[in-house]
């Protein structure tokens, strides 16, 4: 147990030195992503996730690690999303990224952590009834794109790299 | 030139393959995902445990998610030191009660911020956590 929480402390460091150089942690990045100003949290997120796609996958194929799939309930998907999307806007930070704010002196992020503490409680008082309701809403179990489509996920996965590359180059060439 | 270790800042490009790495090897070695709002549904339930054990004890939430600390409470505490390492090391740590973009909008005062962001954060918690985030 011990060695799990130095695991994740140093992971933590690592993830959030990272974070910082690429000034992810910014009010002013995270809004500016979200008024279509400026995508710096778009390069890094979805480059993040390139790497991580490419990576983690082929350490399935190699049988090193298992996949962690989490059930796709629209309900809770999609009224969650545009609820945390509502919150996200006013905050101007997200969970993780409001912790590394306040590491970075940005202490207006304490705030954030505080919100975030009550909303946790408020969800855990309302958690029975969101399990009878929006959470049976559309409930299509763990699946996953190259499931759905029935093929490898090599060809899923570079055809998502290309997009994304695309969509990198729009992004230079419109300096966002 | 400059080392990469002394520039101020890096493309979110390079910081963002970098994130990824990490992921990679904490899924290899360790077997564990990144995710943080889980972190802040087991502090509220240590805190109501101080208040309450027996009715924390009989809520189905924090039945199915246990209040301790875990793996991903140190990952979160982690990201706070690497943030405040990273910025220490390039000098760009700066003391700021309000970001600057919101400053220009809505001007200087700390107390309409604190409140915006408290009710921007609670909002943002309820809705991650329904969506499983």
């Amino acid at each position: 147990m011990t060695t799990q929480l130095i695991y994740g402390l140093v992971t933590g460091i690592l993830f959030g030195f990272f974070l910082q150089r690429g000034q992810v942690l910014r009010y002013d990045k995270q809004i500016g992503a979200l008024r279509l100003m400026d995508m710096t949290i778009f390069k890094f997120m979805l480059t993040a996730i390139l790497v991580g796609s490419v990576g983690i996958y082929l350490l399935k194929d190699l049988g090193l690690v298992k996949l962690s799939i989490k059930s796709t309930i629209l309900g809770g998907t999609i009224i969650g999303g545009l609820i945390f999307g509502l919150g996200w806007g006013l905050l101007g930070y997200c969970p993780g990224t409001s912790m590394g704010a306040v590491g970075e002196g940005r202490w207006d992020g304490i705030w954030g952590l505080l919100g975030m503490l009550a909303g946790a409680a408020i969800y855990a008082e309302a958690y029975p009834l969101m399990k009878r309701t929006v959470l049976t809403w559309g409930d299509l179990g763990k699946i996953t794109v190259p499931g759905i489509l029935g093929i490898s996920h090599w060809i899923v996965i570079p055809l998502f790299m290309l997009a994304v590359v695309g969509l990198f180059f729009w992004f230079e060439k419109k300096k966002l | 030139m400059e080392k990469l270790g002394e520039k101020k800042y890096w493309s979110p490009y390079l910081a963002g393959a970098c994130a990824g790495l990490v992921l990679v090897l904490s899924v290899w070695f360790t077997g564990k995902y990144f995710g943080a709002s889980t972190s802040f549904v087991r502090s509220v339930g240590l805190l109501e445990n101080a208040i309450s054990p027996e009715r924390v004890s009989q809520m189905d939430y924090f039945i199915k998610t246990t209040p301790k600390i875990e793996w991903q409470w140190m990952f979160v505490f982690g990201i706070f030191i690497g943030s405040l390492l990273a910025s220490r090391l390039s000098g760009t740590f700066k003391m700021q009660a309000v970001p600057e973009m919101w400053r220009n909008r809505f001007g200087p005062r700390i107390s309409t911020r604190a409140i915006v962001a408290f009710l921007g954060g609670l909002v943002a918690m309820f809705g991650a956590r329904l969506a499983g985030g």
